[in-house]
């Protein structure tokens, strides 16, 4: 098995995945640094605590996309399952922390749910993941439509409970938003699960190889279906983070995180063909993903620019460690 | 299995031909069976909603809604076919329509150079795909991703607002109708020639190493195929046929946008799996992907005249996508069915 | 002049050195074996030879000439044609468009369809194949098809050199015969035939040298009539051939553990067997006759129409992989490295994955009890890896081997399903399976066993079952058993297989 030579020792202790998620956080802190030598607004620590909550939505819509992507999946559905929860909120819930307790319960399940039916239709019918996802995403955006005829429903300016909105925007620790810590407190959660639970276990190796898992008793259907699920409560969780962090919920919110939760995921050093990555890994993609952003935002360059430097990101990385250079 | 040294008969007879090629293209023919079916529907529901029988402006707005997804599912389905997948059709459509509208004067010199012009950037785009791919040896979802972003930026440089024109006589010229042949839309004979291209190029060299390639490619290249090579044109043919969309895009619309282009990779996308195209890659036929294409415009016009509210378009066009496909893997499975049975 | 030589020639692959300044020669119109363990170099030499690899020292002549092998197209520019065991079949299209793959026929610049099924007919009615229909896709033929396929299409193009690597392993005896016949033929043509196997009788049978390969050099090179197996095995390994297999303990009682009764599944048409605690069961018969369908079926996989499955004397259903892990039945699978193994990850998850709900509490795993276990395991299969953490990719095949088999020894399972597991593993390895196998047998496992080396399953196993179209029909125990008989009873043809040696 050959590694890079080129590359200092203590990093070729590393995974791929592990380096993958070092580099993406170190060229953040350095693209940070270079944007607050000419912005010191930048680097004040309220700046700073944005950019890491914008980053927290993309984090946590990339959650269920990392899982996704570690068995060899897509899930194409995010940005749908997302907006669509997020209006769910709102228009259930009309602003009302009474009605919070239930609401918020309803919107997870759902999202559960409208996951478990991609993972069903792909392990039941062989549908290609791409197809399903994408179908199911045209089903949430044509739902919502429906159901809110067209967004012009009495409900649906309604803002997220307040509750909710503390949820995100308070500060149980002074200058550090509660979403900050609930994205804290998932990222460890999901590390936990993949590196040491049974289920990340067999996440693994499903995404390495489908047979082999089978034939050593992974029960695959039941991985697969539990994997998008997941995918569709994360998506739910980002949707009910977002809209309380922008108070109201709009048709397209979810749009924007179909490219980035992908982008953070492969920025993040996971291998899209499954079987290799770390949640770490697409919270150092999001994180970068956001600094990218304010540094086109500081310097006024138009929002052209940011799509492409996007783009140069992502091949960038993957020039640099997407590459199947093992040989096994 | 007979080992027999005695020579057996040369010929082939035409019912075995017919029967072997039924059998192998059941995605194809289930896709043109749905076609059919699309346009019967078609027809029933115009005829109960307006009266009368659907007419030559029906038969021209269906082919014209239809040429741009068209032209760029058979880009989509080169890149399908070796395994790949291209999600930055809509970044290059995006780009060409806008440059397209910006730079087309209204003489035919313009209008030939700047359709040869956009045909040859959405070409390089797909080139820049096909090398990072092929040499690169990334992954075609996340290259074509990265490279969709990159295109739309630039699309949104070349024309920041919608605007920008398209001379009436281009426009007239792709999406208008010919009187000699009875009003016949010039996006038919586009389409035609188009089917006509596909039988040549599936009997090249090219496109049997696509096949090669989708197929298994590492025997393919046991075999001596040229896997980087007919990758990278696999990519760079796609970009063209891109391009060409583009084109369609802005002469359908007379004017530019920087951003409407986008929906068109997933459509693309959708255009080919209903085509009957394996997204595993190595089979496949582009005849399904225009297919496809069109049962996706019929769709939207069958929800239309049946009243559904235009809202849950999106509904039901990805219920439709989801159903097609569970109706052909269930198909799929009983003929598999009957074969075990019968072998 | 001899048509092909490798001269003094070395490779290395990373760190290892897999041939040291080894030589090699075939004359026109010769047959000659390659033969060795694997890892001696065999494979390597031949992959040169054909242009596959390049040497890192030595040359390649060709003719008398030196020649440098880009690539296998250079070599085949050159007259070389290779066969060899993964297949270069393309599934998913016919068989015509496979063996007219670059050479299509042609009209008006572009390739003329309609006229390939019958170009396609005339290759395979040259080669004497017929039932293979042209336009029938690869993936819809059995395994032993696509091999013959294969085989046409390479020496429809007619090599002066043809390299082929275990060419017969997917092959039953009528096919094996045909192909012999073709290799005759081509020899009497003046072709160069260079062959590996490690079918000693196939190849006593065909060739007319043979050169032994051990830890990358050549041992010799000798006449095949002059040379005796177990001088051959000797060279081969170091060792005397009796060391080789370890016989079965017989048998103190007879405690059925698994009694299957009217067995019928895709493949299997009414299977009826008892297997006894202790027992080594040898499943045999002609490749592709059912045996791996029926193992699949006791493992959950293929799963059963009609019948009954007893374990310990309980009925019970087994429809999927985790039921039969459950009821105490392992399987090591036919293709380690796509099926068995995962490859990139550690040794360590590889070992635990079926009983990862048995270390874990609350959903994690036990990381303490799971290290200990896995230590253990290493220890008494002697697996060399430098830790439980190394990429199983990383190891030898045969340390690969012993991580599969350990992972179903730590499931406990007292059955135990072998798929060809000694199938590209060298002597060494195989030697410490058969001892391993001997050992399971006396503490109570039962073996099912099956092998396409009728030496092995001869010299192994208690009682012998031949399957011949999914069912059982006859079986060969204590003095009964030996090759010979078991191959005639495959074929059900009384007496002696012979196999015929040119002059």
């Amino acid at each position: 098995m050959k590694v890079n030579t080129w590359m200092p020792a203590p990093l070729r202790g590393l995974s791929p995945s592990q380096r993958g998620a070092l580099l993406a956080f170190v060229a953040s802190i350095i693209i940070l640094i270079a944007g607050g030598i000419y912005r010191p607004g930048l680097l004040q620590p309220t700046s700073i605590a944005n950019l890491l909550l914008l980053a927290s939505f993309i984090g946590l819509a990339a959650a269920g996309q990392t899982f996704v992507i570690l068995i060899g999946g897509i899930d194409l559905s995010i940005p749908g399952i997302m907006t669509a929860m997020g209006i769910l909120l709102t228009t259930r819930s009309l602003g009302q922390d009474a009605r919070a307790w239930w609401v918020v319960p309803l919107v997870l399940v759902v999202g559960l749910g409208v996951g478990a039916v991609n993972g069903l239709g792909i392990v039941l019918f062989d549908i290609p993941p791409v197809v399903m996802t994408l179908g199911m995403n045209g089903i949430m955006g044509g739902a919502v439509l429906g159901l809110t005829n067209g967004f012009t429903c009495a409900e649906c300016n309604s803002v997220a409970p307040p509750s909710v909105q503390t949820l995100i925007t308070g500060q149980l620790i002074p200058g550090v938003p509660n979403g900050l810590l609930l994205w804290l407190a998932i990222a460890i959660l999901v590390g936990l699960v993949l590196g040491f639970a049974t289920f990340g276990r067999r996440v693994y190796a499903l995404g390495n190889n489908a047979t082999a898992s089978y034939l050593a008793g992974v029960n695959v259907r039941r991985v697969t279906v539990a994997v998008y699920a997941l995918s569709g409560l994360f998506a739910a969780i980002a949707g009910i983070a977002f809209t309380a962090f922008s108070t109201t919920a709009t048709l397209a919110m979810g749009d924007p995180y179909l490219f980035q939760s992908i982008a953070a995921v492969v920025i993040g050093g996971a291998s899209i063909l499954g079987g290799r990555g770390i949640y770490w890994g697409t919270v150092a993609g999001a994180i970068f993903l956001i600094v990218l952003q304010a540094f086109v935002f500081e310097f006024n360059v138009p929002e052209a620019t940011r799509s492409i430097a996007s783009g140069v990101v992502i091949l960038a990385a993957l020039l640099l460690y997407g590459r199947e250079t093992r040989e096994v | 299995m007979s080992i027999a040294a005695q020579r057996t008969s040369v010929r082939i007879a035409t019912g075995d031909r017919l029967r072997f090629y039924s059998t192998q293209n059941v995605p194809l023919l289930l896709s043109l069976g749905l076609l059919v079916a699309m346009i019967v529907l078609y027809v029933i529901l115009f005829v109960a909603k307006q009266g009368h029988a659907p007419g030559s402006f029906e038969f021209v707005t269906t082919v014209n809604n239809t040429m741009s997804v068209g032209l760029a599912s058979v880009g989509q389905t080169l890149v399908v076919l070796t395994g790949g997948i291209d999600l930055s059709v809509g970044g290059i459509v995006d780009l060409t329509n806008s440059l397209a509208a910006t730079m087309m004067a209204n003489n035919p010199g313009s209008m030939l150079l700047i359709s040869l012009l956009v045909l040859l950037v959405g070409a390089g785009a797909g080139l820049l795909n096909g090398l990072l791919v092929a040499f690169g040896r990334l992954q075609p979802i996340v290259v074509t991703l990265a490279t969709l972003a990159i295109w739309q930026g630039v699309a949104l440089f070349v024309l920041p607002q919608p605007g920008g024109t398209i001379p009436n006589d281009f426009s007239n010229l792709l999406t208008g109708t010919v009187p000699a042949l009875g009003n016949l839309p010039c996006g038919i004979i586009v389409l035609l020639l188009l089917i006509a291209l596909w039988q040549v190029l599936r009997r090249t060299l090219f496109l049997v190493a696509l096949y090669a390639i989708g197929n298994d490619e590492r025997a393919a290249r046991a075999n001596g195929t040229p896997i980087l090579l007919a990758k990278v044109g696999a990519y760079t043919l796609g970009g063209a046929f891109s391009g060409a969309a583009g084109l369609y895009f802005a002469a359908f619309t007379t004017s530019g946008d920087a951003t409407s282009g986008t929906p068109l990779t997933l459509t693309s996308i959708a255009a080919v799996v209903l085509g009957g195209i394996s997204l595993f890659g190595g089979r496949g036929s582009a005849v399904g992907a225009l297919a496809g294409a069109f049962i996706l415009t019929l769709l939207l016009s069958n929800l239309f005249f049946a009243g559904v509210n235009p809202q849950l378009q999106d509904l039901f066009s990805g219920l439709f996508l989801i159903l097609a496909v569970v109706a052909s893997t269930l198909v799929g499975r009983l003929l598999q069915r009957t074969r075990r049975s019968a072998g | 002049m001899p048509s092909i030589e490798g001269v003094q020639v070395s490779k290395w692959f990373g760190g290892v050195r897999a041939l040291r300044e080894a030589s090699f020669s075939a004359e026109p119109g010769e047959v000659h074996a390659l033969v060795g363990e694997n890892g001696a170099g065999k494979s390597t030499m031949i992959k040169i030879l054909s242009g596959l690899f390049r040497p890192d020292l030595g040359r390649v002549r060709v003719d008398g000439r030196d020649v440098t092998l880009d690539n296998p197209q250079a070599a085949m520019r050159l007259g070389i044609g290779t066969i060899f065991q993964e297949l270069t079949l393309l599934p998913y299209m016919t068989v015509a468009e496979n063996l007219l793959l670059g050479r299509e026929p042609r009209r008006g610049g572009i390739i003329n369809r309609g006229a390939m099924p019958v170009a396609a007919q005339a290759l395979l009615d040259e080669a004497g194949i017929g039932g293979i229909q042209p336009l029938e896709l690869v993936a819809n033929l059995s395994l032993a098809q696509r091999q013959i396929v294969e085989i046409v299409k390479t020496i429809s193009r007619q090599p002066k050199i043809l390299f082929m690597d275990e060419p017969t392993s997917a092959l039953a005896a009528r096919e094996v015969e045909w192909l012999f016949g073709l290799i005759n033929t081509l020899r009497e043509r003046g072709t160069c035939i260079v062959f590996t196997s490690h079918r000693w009788n196939e190849v006593k049978g065909i060739a007319n040298r043979i050169t032994i390969y051990r830890n990358g050099e050549t041992v010799g090179t000798y006449d095949a009539s002059a040379l005796g197996e177990e001088e051959a095995v000797e060279r081969m390994t170091g060792r005397k051939l009796e060391m080789l297999f370890t016989a079965p303990a017989p048998l103190a009682e007879y405690k059925p553990v698994l009694e299957v009764r009217d067995l019928v599944a895709n493949g299997v048409n009414g299977v009826s067997l008892t297997a006894h605690q202790g027992e080594v069961l040898g499943i045999g018969g002609l490749a592709g006759q059912g045996q791996r369908e029926l193992l699949l079926s006791l493992f959950g996989v293929n799963r059963p129409r009609g019948g009954t499955i007893a374990v310990h004397g309980q009925a019970t259903r087994i429809g999927s992989p985790r039921d039969a892990i459950r009821r105490g039945i392992a399987l090591i699978p036919e293709d380690r490295k796509t099926e068995g193994l995962l490859l990139p990850l550690p040794v360590r998850q590889n070992l635990t994955l079926p009983i990862l709900d048995r270390l874990a509490s609350a959903g994690f795993v036990r990381r303490r009890e799971e290290a200990d276990l896995i230590h253990a395991m290493i220890d008494q299969l002697g697996i060399r890896t430098p830790s439980a953490d190394q990429p199983v990719g990383a190891l030898s095949g045969g340390n690969q081997q012993k991580v599969l088999i350990g992972r179903w020894l730590l499931t406990q399972a007292r059955i135990l399903l072998l798929y060809d597991i000694t199938r590209g593993v060298d002597v060494a390895t195989k030697h410490d399976i058969y001892e391993l196998i001997r050992r399971l047998s006396e503490q109570g496992h039962t073996l099912l066993l099956y092998s396409t080396d009728t030496e092995e399953i001869a010299h192994v196993c208690h009682r012998i079952l031949i399957m011949r179209e999914g069912r059982f029909v006859s079986e060969l125990s204590g003095p009964n058993i030996s090759p010979e008989a078991i191959v005639a009873a495959a074929i059900r043809v009384p007496g002696q297989v012979k196999v015929e040696v040119p002059t």
